[in-house]
């Protein structure tokens, strides 16, 4: 198997986009990041595109055929990749494979979501559709339903607490305003949200013991990003390679009720355990993650589940600042889902898009890990039943 | 009383149960299973309170629960209650068969369960 790095990325802001469809997303942030890799002008091997809700909510099928038209990179191989909120990480995960096994030697990944254009009640039943049909979804259970009863089972077991849940939001949303690509750019307080008479009408309840401010928003976005075999990557381009250092994925029961102790969440830990035995690495190696906060809980159970702390040691980490810049491991520097947004089948890209970013040490000085090396995402599908994790490293190997 | 529509699956080689059904044990992967019938009471074994319902829901929230039979299914249901005061894990309640939501008019059947 060759070793594959990533040699261009793009971006494009997310939020609300009602001026552009879901390709146009695609097309600017694939245009990006062929860019940025110094192949603008020229062609690529295979495309994986990574969206789940096309066929639902625009009415529009084979997202990767119309991707690969729009940008004239004809005849190259194309590929819709659909796996839920981690659809995005399963696209790279394709075009990683594709381009390890001597198959194909470049490949774009473009992952996007275009969620705004229906309503909140449509958008939050587009992504239940991902529930158990039979068992699940009848009853009106929804993924922050989900992550309520996780919460709530979660504070039972470790003495999580709201505080704890609070901390994330704000440091999520500190980070943000400092994004120019982030849907949220706004700064919140303790006060605002937990502490003071106001927080009742600010931050509801969402799915009790979660609130609103502990979610990600819905969003419109894309991101992008270009493969190549490490050894082809100084022809190609003059950016600082960055090497797939390893990746893991793993899945667990789809009905939530079957998990023995729904606290657990296998398969992050096992997509990280496979990650970091590709790689090579410890938890202790990683010098920034991007963790899948769609919810505040999640960015502490997942921390806790890929090896960053102990269990029930997560919600401590982060009111001790040791997940913020500067801290012990800096995790969702961007902003996260929970501010730079959550459009589902880009998410996944997004996250690797700006771990690149870190790792080529081109961040301003407010949001750069300084001298980051190494780097770890966590895509969370569904309620955790299909998660994905990966590992890149700075300059090669 | 409705019957409850539930089949579980209990697996006849190592006693797994399992709802919803599987082609193979979750546990030790044998494919043969005996069916099974929730039975008695629940215990209340999660739940949340939850706004912003999905496409579908007219209600201002639903309480939603994950709860266990006595003779050991598990079922996601609807909690009938006003409010979480009360609600608490571990509690009994009893399970009944009735509307959970609707679509077009007709009714979808599924577990209610009533704090007791
Ligand atoms: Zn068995």
């Amino acid at each position: 198997m060759r070793d594959v790095a990533i040699i261009g990325v793009g971006m494009i802001p997310f939020g609300r986009r009602d001026e552009d469809t879901l390709v146009d997303m695609l097309a600017y942030a694939s245009m990006h990041a062929l860019d940025d890799a110094g192949l603008g002008d020229k062609g690529v091997d295979a495309v994986y595109v990574a969206n789940m809700g096309g066929g639902i909510l625009q009415h529009q099928t084979a997202i990767a055929s119309a991707l690969v038209d729009r940008l004239s990179l004809l005849p190259a191989a194309a590929d819709t990749v659909e796996n839920g909120p981690a659809s995005g990480a399963s696209a790279v995960k394709n075009g990683v494979l594709a381009v390890a096994s001597g198959y194909y030697d470049t490949v774009l990944v473009a992952g996007g979501e275009k969620m705004r254009e229906v309503t909140g009640w449509k958008a939050t039943d587009f992504v239940a559709t991902l529930t158990h049909p039979e068992v699940e979804y009848p009853y009106g259970i929804t993924l922050p339903g989900m992550a309520g009863i996780f919460t709530r089972l979660y504070m039972e077991k470790y003495g999580l607490t709201r505080e704890m849940l609070v901390a994330v939001a704000i440091k999520n949303q500190a980070m943000g305003a400092l994004n120019p690509y982030a849907h949220v750019e706004m700064l919140i307080t303790r006060e605002g949200i937990l502490d003071s008479p106001h927080s009742v009408v600010n931050n509801p309840a969402m799915a009790d013991p979660l609130h609103l401010y502990d979610a990600c928003p819905v969003s419109d976005g894309a991101a992008a990003l270009i493969l190549c075999p490490l050894e082809m990557a100084q022809e190609l381009t003059k950016n600082v390679p960055i090497l797939v250092a390893g990746f893991g994925q793993a899945t667990d029961t789809h009905a939530l009720q079957e998990r023995e102790d729904p606290t657990d969440l296998k398969a992050v830990t096992l997509a990280a355990q496979q990650a970091f035995k590709r790689a090579n690495l410890k938890p202790s190696d990683i010098d920034v993650a991007e963790l899948h906060d769609a919810f505040t809980i999640l960015e502490i159970a997942e921390s806790e589940h890929v090896g960053f702390f102990k269990k029930g040691e997560g919600g401590k980490a982060v009111l001790a600042g040791k997940t913020k810049l500067g801290g012990q491991i800096p995790i969702n520097v961007s902003g996260g889902l929970k501010a730079r947004g959550h459009p589902v089948g880009g998410t996944g890209v997004a996250q690797l898009v700006e771990l690149t970013w870190q790792l080529r040490h081109e961040l301003p000085k407010e949001r750069q890990v300084k001298n980051a090396k190494t780097g770890l995402s966590v895509n969370f599908g569904g309620f955790g039943n299909n998660v994905l994790c990966f590992i890149l490293k700075r300059g090669g190997k | 009383m409705n019957e409850i529509k539930i089949t579980a699956y209990k697996c006849k080689k190592c006693g797994h149960i399992h709802y919803p059904k599987h082609e193979r044990c979750l546990k030790c992967k044998s494919r043969e299973f005996e069916e099974l019938k929730p039975e008695g009471n629940v215990k209340l074994l999660a739940y949340t309170q939850q706004f912003n319902l999905p496409w579908g829901f007219d209600e201002r929230f639903l309480i939603i629960g994950i709860a266990q039979f006595e003779n050991g299914v598990k079922a996601l249901g609807q909690i009938k209650a006003e409010s979480l005061g009360g609600i608490k894990s571990g509690m009994t309640m009893k399970p009944s068969w009735e509307p959970v939501r609707y679509v077009y008019g007709e009714p979808v059947y599924g577990l209610k369960f009533e704090p007791l």
